[in-house]
């Protein structure tokens, strides 16, 4: 069983390491590039933690091979904001107190993101529905609607 | 004890209930925060425990051998390596975390490794042998009170528990007063009902996860994810039989608790492999170990009997509580059994609760502790006899809603309190008004949270160049950095970005309880400013010695040291920031503190309304409108007080409609993982509308209580009752999943036929 | 996880050649399968990663039946317009499956080489009387695709290429959701063809998705909801688990069929 060379492409810095095979792109992420912004809540793609996008699309990181992740894009909550610069959508999170233990912030915000460059123009339903992959035990989800229609709004301006 | 009256006058505030951004933020929507698993440590190892199979075990002996011997293995750990405490909360603590003689129940953890690698220590775990003998098990609550049922553990029931049920019973409690018999001899109508209820999770999505250093003359390190870092002090430390002072707790950000994260059920353990390895230790819990072997609810069946005259007055009300709390004695159901009739002004009242161990794991608090089902059933009782009357169930509770002065079924007198507020405000409310389409039912129900003070301790620092930090010692669960900053800020009068608040580690603050009974911003908010009005004393010292008058001449005002009066002399007033830069001048460093052990948390009260559609045909259930009314007593940061209120409320919609522990015949939790542990998403819910209420707390000097339990008791009722009118059928087993109301609504309809 | 190598092939002949290995598995949107290894269920010595190879992916005509290889993720199904245009049923079935993080992974292959009793793209497959082509170069009917829970037509190491799927005048797909995985607690889909009517029903029954027959011929007669009238499957056979009791996935079936019909209008 020996260990993988992967180079990828992470919030648009070239990386690699190497990984074994039956590592997921979360362990990787986490343990050997130390983004521990993806967090795992379930190990099982049910509860969103670990969401990133993967060539653009959205994905639990804990159901996807480091070896996958060879020659691909990956964009993880790190490279959300540019530089000092929040992103909309995480200035709304905390204007709209959006997060309260915070756990599954950076999932929701990749998530959200995601959704928004599909749809800018979201209706409430389809933000809840396109949500329906990420737990969040805290807030029962109101403030986040909130701040992801505010963002959404705020970005169609723009 | 007499209360110490905090609130006079109604004051204006200016940053307390304004809507500041939380000083947390930026780190928790760009990833930065470091919760329990994102810390590491040179040279850690990966700790893993060893969990049993079985409900109910004896366990033989365990052979550890092979495992020791197997590549990458550090170290090897079982109950052997422990000495169990004399203190029997602790030895239960210990024995939960580690099986010593027998196996519990399916998923008890019975020995544990620490290695170089996940993939090293989990072939560890496979060469482990347990040699079990399978004993019979119990996991329902009516069964394991049975005579006849079997023991989990003998010689722990309490004496008042008398004849005839099972040792599993360990304890029993009543309260009330009046006459109940008079009582329902004087109602119009009597209804009694049995429910029963199911365990449910937390559901935190942050696992437990801990990283323990040792070193070798005896002082430790441990960094974990909880409520209470003082609280994993003393238990640790108290299981590895070493010194507090010697076991420094640093909590990390902590990823939702809710209750579950006021024990330990890893920390020892990590300790114990990282002082056998000599190296650092991490453990994270798998999702599926949490949910078999954290701390989840209990379980209850329950009978409720409650009377009411013809215009809607309550002659009497009696409740029995029957809760299992897993393989311990546990004392949920006393609060339970206190909380039940809260709402109401009785002349007639008794509670009894009984507690029975199961095969199951150790039960912790989740919000409002025993509180939500025994309201539940009282709550559904009175709506159905509202029903049955024809009345309406707002002016019902109106009628018969606590107020000051009202006696307690369990025992107090209650000061000012919200309750009657919360309800007239619900029956204002245009969502009380709205129309209903077929298919659909309106619930209500009232909710009741003793909330809690405790032992606080907070530091208050005046740095030179006019900022304030301020030290606390309680996990920020849900916003309370921003919460005590802002109280901070107001006591000084300083704008909130002057102030920075720090959640700090046990070795540089003393004892402070747990993030739990929605103490908090209550009694950590009452120590910052206690802690804030030293500190403003100390200033006017110093600025008295600039100006050479009398330090009793100057007092505080908008932020400022001024002469107290024309005769104190004529000084323009020093700001905070000018007193501060001058202070090595003056006498040194200014600071605050302020230790203290909270009273007078004031007790909390909520009414919710919501409106749900029943589908006739497949028993689901869609909610489609609800609304929150709390009392607050003062909401500090109103954001996060709506935040409490809409989060206890979806998570007490989990618990109504779909959450619940299901375990086989065999004793082994079939469910344990969010595919089939079903939490609400986004796509199940509605927004959760709130209005705020604000009956000041006279134990606060701003009025503030609690809000963070309250929210989690009404929805099982306020659910269950709209549920019921949906359906047109009593519903009175939680959760009211499709099926159970599929066949409810079957059971009914050729009755309703026969009609 | 049990450790293994994994090869990742970037043609068909060179996946074909990669499961030769007894031991082998495909991997594919791994949305079961990786769940499935990590709780050590299963113990491939070399998992064959198919997301490298683009001829078994993307959405086509073919004679008139909408083409789809296997290797095309659930929310390029959903979103595809010709699918949307042809079978709005498919495209509506194919949004509807998990969450957006499943729909981004998980493809029509996999769903289908796996056959899990609760999945949803089986009910289509069958409803619609769907090809099934493989890397052996056979095409096989749905009738004979699909061979009771977790059990295929497909022999060792055969691999899904593409499905065909003809288009019928109307369709609808109709499931109670498991509220948890949002998988088909019970789910039926109901195809109508010039002169037949086709019903599949997934999540119910212990030998997975199947064919019901009585509804069939009652909605060749009369396609409406009220045909199904009296049509009633019994509780034999039928799933018995924590969401549901084999009684009420019978009682699903029927309520969910009425409902497909007469959302297929």
């Amino acid at each position: 069983m020996s260990r993988i060379h992967v180079t990828t492409s992470v919030n648009g810095d070239e990386v690699d390491f190497l990984c074994e095979p039956d590592e997921t792109l979360l362990d990787a992420l986490r343990n050997r590039l130390g983004l521990t912004g993806s967090k795992e809540g379930c190990g099982t793609g049910d509860c969103g933690a670990c969401s990133v996008t993967l060539d653009g699309r959205l994905v639990c990181s804990c159901l996807v091979l480091a070896a996958e992740a060879e020659g691909r894009e990956i964009a993880t909550i790190e490279g959300m904001a540019e530089g000092e610069a929040l992103h909309p959508l995480q200035k709304k999170f905390i204007e709209h107190a959006a997060l309260q233990c915070g756990v599954c912030t950076p999932g929701i915000l990749v998530a959200t993101k995601a959704l928004l460059e599909k749809n800018p123009d979201p209706s409430e339903t389809e933000v809840r529905y396109w949500l329906a992959g990420n737990l969040c035990r805290c807030t029962g989800y109101d403030k986040i609607i909130r701040a992801v229609m505010d963002a959404a709004a705020e970005l169609r301006r723009a | 004890m007499a209360l110490d009256k905090q609130t006079t006058a109604k004051r204006e505030f200016k940053v307390v209930g304004t809507r500041p951004l939380r000083p947390d933020g930026v780190d928790k929507v760009t990833g930065k925060a470091l919760y329990g698993a994102d810390l590491t440590a040179p040279g850690m190892l990966v700790g893993k425990i060893l969990r049993s199979p079985h409900p109910h075990a004896r366990i033989r002996s365990i052979d550890t051998s092979a495992a020791e011997a197997a590549p990458g293995v550090k170290a090897v750990i079982t109950h052997a390596d422990f000495t169990l405490p004399d203190d029997e909360d602790m030895r239960d603590i210990l024995v939960n975390c580690m099986a010593f003689n027998k196996a519990l129940y399916d998923g008890h953890a019975v020995a544990a490794v620490a290695a170089i690698s996940e993939a090293a220590a989990k072939a560890a775990l496979k060469l482990i042998k347990v040699d079990y003998e399978v004993l019979p098990h119990v996991t329902d609550v009516d069964e394991a009170m049975k005579p006849d049922a079997p023991v989990i553990e003998r010689g722990r029931q309490a004496e008042t528990v008398g004849e005839g049920f099972s040792e599993n019973v360990t304890s029993y409690c009543e309260f009330g007063h009046g006459d109940i018999e008079a009582g329902f001899t004087r109602a119009d109508h009597v209804i009694e009902r049995s429910f029963k209820t199911e365990a449910t999770h937390q559901g935190y999505i942050e696992p437990h996860a801990c990283l323990a250093t040792f070193t070798t003359d005896g002082k430790a390190d441990l960094w974990c994810c909880t409520q209470g870092q003082y609280m994993v002090r003393r238990v640790c430390s108290a299981i590895m039989d070493m010194e507090a002072s010697q076991l420094r707790v640093t909590p990390s950000e902590i990823g939702g608790g809710f209750g579950g994260k006021t024990t330990v059920f890893i920390e020892p353990v990590a300790l114990m492999l990282a002082k056998k390895s000599g190296r650092p230790v991490k453990i994270v819990m798998s999702r599926s170990d949490v949910l078999r072997a954290s701390g989840p609810t209990c379980s209850s069946s329950m009978d409720v009997r409650i009377g009411m005259t013809k215009d809607g007055r309550i002659t009497a009300g009696h409740a029995k509580l029957r809760y299992q709390g897993g393989a311990f004695p546990c004392g949920t159901v006393e609060m339970g059994a206190m909380a039940a009739f809260a709402a109401y002004d009785l002349e007639a009242v008794r509670t009894q609760g009984w507690n029975a161990m199961t095969n199951r794991p150790k039960q912790a608090a989740y919000r409002a502790p025993g509180a939500p089902m025994a309201i539940y059933a009282v709550e559904s009782v009175v709506d159905e006899l509202c029903q049955h009357l024809g009345l309406d169930p707002l002016d019902v509770r109106l009628k018969n809603a606590a107020k000051a002065g009202t006696k307690a079924s369990y025992g107090v007198t209650f000061t000012d309190i919200g309750l009657s507020a919360c309800l007239a405000a619900a029956k204002a409310h245009p969502h009380y008004a709205a129309p209903l389409g077929p298919g659909q039912g309106r619930g209500v129900s009232c909710g009741f949270w003793f909330n809690f003070g405790g032992d606080t301790c907070v530091t208050l620092n005046v740095n030179m160049d006019g900022t304030v930090s301020v030290t606390e010692g309680n996990p920020d669960i849900g916003g309370s950095r921003a919460s005590i900053g802002m109280m901070a800020a107001e006591e000084l009068g300083v704008p909130f970005d002057k102030v920075r608040t720090q959640v700090v580690d046990t070795a540089s603050l003393g004892y402070n309880e747990v993030t739990d009974g929605s103490r908090v911003t209550f009694a950590v908010g009452l120590a910052t400013i206690k802690a804030a009005q030293a500190a403003k004393a100390e200033m006017c010292r110093r600025a008295a010695m600039i100006w050479g008058i009398d330090a009793e001449a100057v007092t505080w005002e908008d932020g400022c040291a001024k002469p107290s009066g024309p005769n104190a002399g004529d000084f323009p007033p020093m700001t905070l920031a000018e007193i501060a830069a001058v202070s090595s001048q003056t006498g040194g460093p200014i600071a605050g503190h302020h230790e203290v052990n909270a009273d007078g948390a004031g007790v909390s009260f909520g009414v919710h309304l919501v409106d749900v559609e029943v589908d006739p045909e497949t028993g689901a259930t869609k909610v489609l409108r609800y609304t929150v009314f709390q009392d607050a007593g003062k909401a500090v940061h109103p954001d996060y007080v709506e935040g409490q209120m809409q989060g206890g409320a979806v998570q007490g919609i989990g618990w109504a409609l779909n959450e619940e522990y299901i375990y086989g015949e065999d004793g082994r939790l079939q469910n344990a993982g969010f595919l089939d542990y079903r939490v609400p998403v986004a796509s199940d819910l509605p927004m959760i509308d709130t209005v705020i209420l604000e009956i000041p707390n006279p134990g606060h000097p701003y009025g503030v209580r609690g809000v963070g339990e309250t929210s989690i008791v009404p929805p099982l009722a306020a659910i269950a009752n709209a549920v019921s009118r949906a359906a047109g059928v009593r519903l009175t087993e939680l959760p009211m999943s499709p099926p159970r109301i599929l066949a409810a609504l079957d059971a009914a309809r050729p009755k309703a036929a026969a009609e | 996880m049990y450790a293994f190598d994994y090869a990742r092939p970037a043609s068909l002949a060179e996946a074909i050649e990669a499961m030769k290995d007894e031991d082998a598995k495909a991997l594919a949107g791994g949305q079961t399968l990786i769940p499935t290894l990590k709780q050590r269920l299963a113990s491939p010595t070399t998992l064959v990663d198919l997301n490298g190879i683009a001829e078994i992916k993307g959405i086509c005509l073919k004679d008139g039946m909408v083409a789809i290889g296997a290797g095309t993720r659930h929310a390029e199904v959903a979103d595809s317009a010709d699918v949307q245009r042809l079978i709005p049923a498919l495209a509506h079935l194919a949004a509807h499956i998990g969450d957006p993080q499943v729909r981004n992974r998980g493809t029509l292959g996999g769903s289908l080489a796996n056959n899990d009793p609760s999945a949803c793209y089986p009910a289509a497959v069958l409803g619609l009387g769907a090809t099934v082509h493989t890397s052996a170069g056979r095409a096989i009917a749905a009738d004979d695709y699909f061979q009771g829970m977790f059990e295929t037509a497909l022999g060792e190491g055969e691999l899904i290429t593409s499905v065909d799927f003809p288009v019928p005048e109307k369709a609808a797909y109709m499931k109670f959701v498991q509220p948890a995985s949002r998988f088909a607690l019970t789910g039926v889909f109901v195809a109508k063809f010039l002169g037949a009517v086709r019903v599949a029903v997934t999540g119910a029954s212990e030998s997975g998705v199947f064919r019901w027959p009585e509804a069939e011929k009652a909605l060749s007669a009369n396609f409406s909801a009220g045909a199904l009238d009296g049509v009633a499957l019994g509780a034999d056979g039928m799933i018995g688990d924590l969401h549901g009791t084999p009684e009420y996935r019978a009682h699903l079936a029927g309520v969910m069929a009425r409902r497909a019909v007469t959302a297929a209008g």
